[in-house]
């Protein structure tokens, strides 16, 4: 089995997102970047599948952010190959136009499976997964908790809302939106990512940035507002904590 | 006619000759055994070291000769040295005996043990008889009527037979020794003497025995003894005796390093008994199966799935079968077969079994470097995963930016230098928990206004600065260890310092004794420099920097951290701040070297709690503060101490009787600085519906001036 593996970067939430002066995009020039979360799932099952099933496994990540260290990361988890989609600019682009530089770089492969995380932090919709697939001509499944590879091929547990699973066989070729693999993505030791650092190549393409519509446009991005009746709690800990106390006492949920 | 050893007395010359027979089958077989032992520890890898000649010798003789590791256990001690010289003992005079009769007497015609030096000879050779069988019995009593729980391993690797054998075998050849020297003596055809108390005395029972009873008896319970010392001699290397070997070996090979510096293993850590160094093989051999660690082991003490003894006894066991597989130390392949991941895991590295060990096995370094292994196949618990992504992303393991690593200072009304600028005389290794902990920021902040009260000129290495490693290391992950290092040495590097401080044990640990890597001089530091804030405040008061303004009549006992005392001998700076303050120092009975972990060393802080065990080790500690009857506070020199005890005397329910205070927070409260220290304004304690502690309040003698009194008590 081939599998080809998405992995995006996002910008990390543990520094407060800026938003640029036009007010309708985030300030990415500040950020730093780490990998998509449900992308780092879709890796790990696909390393899963690889020792349970046998696999070759290669990675696709398009070029900006902290990608290299994510690579390097990937690769010390065993993957067989690392394609990096170069940039034009530093920029991420539109979901749209990412899914055509992806899908540019995932055809030669000729992939039985395409694993991708079913969401992004910094994306509308997870509208990545499923525009893939249609640029690959694939059928595409969401939010997949967990993919089994077995006798009667390959298995997905799709989640639905009201934590309804779905137990499904799926028809290879396609396209996978991951959201959580059978186990969380293993722990990395920093010898083997220091290893790989030496031993690995990228195979690097240059990303053709397609002319394309944006599908949606952003008028206005912002900071949530306060609601009428939400009190932000202000000042030092101890003051935090004690307005904390006394709203649990005044509500009667602490006596 | 003067009295002489007639040491072949009424034995044929046939079995003396049989007797130099069996001595040499004797001897080859003892050779092969311990060179089949030596062999198994060259399986090992090779371990560079320091090597120096006279601290070997030194613990040779002051750990081996007289034992002095025992010390802390005076029935063990006296029982170990009783048989150990007791054996020696006799078996030196069993070797004079031969030279004065087959080469003194045989060769140059004269015999040195008559007369004088002859009773002198039976004399000594009486009491340390006695002395063997009082200790075999001591050690009989214990293990077969007491049963400490540390004696029942269930690893043992030649089963418990083992030590019966021992114990059976070395009664037999005393007891036959005493009834043969009886036997001669009653026959009459000796000099009658009381210079042989034993035989002396034996020899009466014997008295209604006809003369040739007596001698035909006496061949029997000659050939007896000496066919059992014979045995004896050639089963040492295939027992438990053989520590009688292994043990001073092991002594005297242990590396003269710092406890507190981690030997470099294999990247990949040990998988299998090979990836172990010779000398930590060695080790294995070297183990007596007395079980002290497992005593001391906190972790077995609070149900923990670990028994240090257990894992140097299976390690043991593979290392036999590694080598009767194919001698090349491939015997094992998997780290799950040297010791399963939740015994590996289990441990806190506190080193309290270390510390005890009478033959200075290094276990949590055997522990560590297996956990390097299943680190290495990324086999880490959930919580440690966390802490190491966390460090290896953000240089800290809250999982929090870098830079609100001084966010702490914000509301700090003392200035504090940005070490990366500006030079200073005392930089701040401030560490994780003291700059992150939302609990420990208070107790931090009380520490910044004391330095700055002694008038220290004091700086911090903000974002800089990075997890020290310390217990990224004893994960077991040396690779982000080194990643860290590197990167607080080049930061080091760049300011510009008098010495190093840090309110963490841990901290202070890797700082001094790590940051250098092997074989080279430190480059951005030299380890003296690296004091932990306890020493510092012990030096302010004694300078007078810090002035004492009232007397602190609390009651207090005082928790040794184990990166503190145990691994860098610190114990007496903090009890003599205690004693400056006027506060009553009372011990608990686990203090000094023999202090119990709170559990969070080793990266045990980051692991989910397990399930099934009996209590937290804190929550053991705490009971153990609480059974001293009036202590009210428990005093610790450790971040991680403050918030392991606050959370145990909550969960144990005795808030109100036992408050867990910072030592930097009673120093602030005893020189009047410390706002924050005061209990009113301690979250923890003014928490509302928590029902204020009755010894909350502080209660300041207030005294006329400060004066000597308050001067350091030496402990």
């Amino acid at each position: 089995m081939k599998i080809a593996v998405v992995l995006r970067q996002v910008p990390d939430l543990i520094e407060p997102l800026e938003i640029v002066g036009s007010g309708n995009a985030l300030d990415l020039d500040g950020a730093s970047f780490l990998v998509n979360e449900s992308d780092d799932h879709a890796l790990e099952q696909a390393i899963l599948l690889k020792e349970s099933a046998g696999a070759t496994v290669d990675v696709v990540a398009l070029d900006f952010g902290d990608v290299d260290n994510t690579l390097y990361s990937a690769a010390a988890k065993g993957v067989d190959r690392l394609i990096k989609i170069t940039l034009e600019d530093d920029k991420p682009p539109a979901p749209k136009a990412a899914a055509a530089m992806l899908a540019q770089a995932i055809g030669p492969i000729e992939a039985d499976l395409v694993l991708i995380g079913c969401q992004a932090h910094d994306e509308l919709q997870g509208a990545l997964g499923p525009v893939l697939a249609l640029k690959l001509g694939l059928p595409y499944l969401g939010v997949v908790r967990g993919v089994t590879a077995g006798d009667g091929g390959l298995q997905a547990c799709k989640e639905f809302p009201g934590a309804v699973m779905a137990r499904m066989n799926v028809q290879l070729p396609a396209v996978l939106g991951i959201l959580a693999a059978e186990s969380p993505p293993r722990y990395v030791p920093v010898s083997r990512i220091r290893a790989a650092m030496k031993s690995t190549q990228f195979d690097e393409q240059p990303g053709a940035a397609e002319p394309t519509e944006p599908a949606v446009v952003v008028r206005r991005m912002y900071h949530p507002e306060p609601a009428e009746r939400a009190e932000m709690l202000v000042g030092s800990e101890a003051e935090v904590a004690g307005r904390i106390a006394d709203i649990l006492i005044e509500r009667g949920i602490v006596k | 006619m003067e009295a002489f050893r007639d040491t072949f007395w009424n034995t044929p010359h046939w079995a003396e000759y049989a007797q130099y027979a069996l001595g040499t089958l004797t001897v080859l077989i003892f050779a092969a055994g311990v060179f089949w032992r030596v062999n198994k520890w060259r399986l090992g890898r090779a371990e560079p070291g320091p090597w120096s000649l006279k601290e070997r010798i030194v613990s040779l003789v002051r750990n081996g000769l007289f034992q002095w590791r025992l010390s802390s256990d005076p029935f063990a001690t006296a029982m170990h040295l009783m048989i150990f010289w007791g054996m020696v003992l006799l078996a030196i005079g069993t070797a004079v005996a031969t030279v004065d009769w087959d080469v003194t007497k045989l060769f140059f015609g004269f015999q040195f043990l008559k007369g004088v030096t002859y009773h002198a000879f039976e004399l000594i050779l009486d009491i340390f008889g006695v002395l063997l069988i009082l200790g075999l019995g001591m050690a009989m009593w214990r293990r077969y009527v007491r049963r400490p729980a540390r004696l029942a391993t269930p690893e043992v690797p030649r089963g418990s037979l083992d030590s019966a054998y021992l114990l059976g075998i070395l009664m037999f050849i005393a007891v036959t020794g005493f009834v043969a020297e009886g036997l001669r003596i009653a026959t009459g055809e000796h000099i009658q003497t009381a210079w042989a108390p034993i035989g002396y005395g034996l020899a009466g029972l014997f008295a209604p025995m006809s003369v040739g009873a007596m001698k035909t008896t006496y061949q029997f319970v000659w050939w007896a003894h000496a066919l059992a010392a014979f045995t004896f001699i050639a089963s040492v290397p295939f027992t438990k005796a053989f520590h009688l070997i292994s043990s001073p070996v092991n002594l005297f090979f242990k590396t003269p390093t710092p406890p507190g510096r981690l030997a470099t293993g294999l990247e990949e850590g040990a998988a299998k008994i090979g990836d172990f160094t010779w000398r930590q093989l060695l080790q294995l051999d070297a183990c007596t199966w007395c079980g002290k660690c497992q005593e001391a082991c906190p972790a077995h003490a609070t149900g923990f799935p670990l028994a240090p003894n257990n894992v140097v006894q299976r390690l043991d066991g593979l290392l036999s079968t590694a080598a009767k597989r194919n001698g090349k130390g491939n015997g094992q392949s998997n780290g799950q077969a040297m010791a399963p991941a939740e015994t590996l895991w289990a441990c806190c590295t506190c080193r309290a079994c270390e510390e005890v060990c009478p033959v200075m096995i290094e276990q949590p370094r055997l522990i560590v470097d297996m956990r390097r292994h299943l680190v290495y196949q990324g086999e880490v618990d959930e919580g440690v995963q966390d802490a190491l992504m966390n460090i290896q992303r953000y240089g800290n393991s809250f999982g929090q930016s870098g830079r609100k690593r001084a966010e702490w200072t914000k509301d700090l009304d003392v200035p504090i230098k940005d070490a990366r600028k500006d030079e200073v005389d005392l930089l701040w290794f401030v560490g994780d928990f003291a700059s992150f902990d939302q609990r420990l920021r208070d107790v931090t902040r009380t520490t910044a206004r004391l330095f700055h009260q002694a008038g220290l000129d004091v700086g911090i290495l903000q974002q800089a600065e990075q997890n020290s490693g310390n217990d990224v290391r004893r994960v077991g992950e040396e690779g982000l260890f080194e990643l860290v290092r590197e990167k607080n040495l080049d930061a080091l590097g760049k300011a510009t310092f008098r010495r190093i401080v840090t309110t963490d044990p841990h901290t202070y640990n890797t700082l001094k004794n790590e940051y250098i890597a092997d074989g080279e001089e430190n480059p951005a530091f030299d380890p003296a420099v690296v004091i932990h804030y306890a020493v510092l405040l012990d030096e302010l008061l004694r300078d007078r920097k810090l002035k004492p303004l009232r007397r602190l009549a609390y009651r207090v006992t005082y928790h040794d951290p184990c990166y503190l005392g145990r691994y860098n001998g610190i114990y007496d700076a903090p009890r003599r701040v205690l004693a400056a303050l006027g506060t009553k120092l009372v011990e608990m009975p686990r203090h000094g070297p023999n202090s119990f972990c709170c559990g969070a060393g080793g990266g045990r802080l980051w692991m989910k709690d397990t399930p099934g065990i009996e209590e937290r080790p804190a929550e053991a500690r705490i009971r153990e503060a609480l059974a001293l009857g009036d202590v009210e506070m428990f005093v610790v020199a450790c971040p991680k101490d403050l918030g392991m005890f606050q959370d145990a005397v909550k969960t144990v329910g005795a808030e109100d009787r036992l408050r867990v205070v910072d030592l930097a927070e009673l120093v602030a409260e005893a020189t009047e600085s410390a706002v924050e220290a005061r209990p009113e304004l301690r979250p923890d304690l003014a928490a509302p519906g928590v029902p204020r502690p009755v010894t909350a309040e502080p209660r300041p003698e207030r005294i006329a001036q400060a004066t000597d009194e308050q001067q350091v008590e030496g402990d």
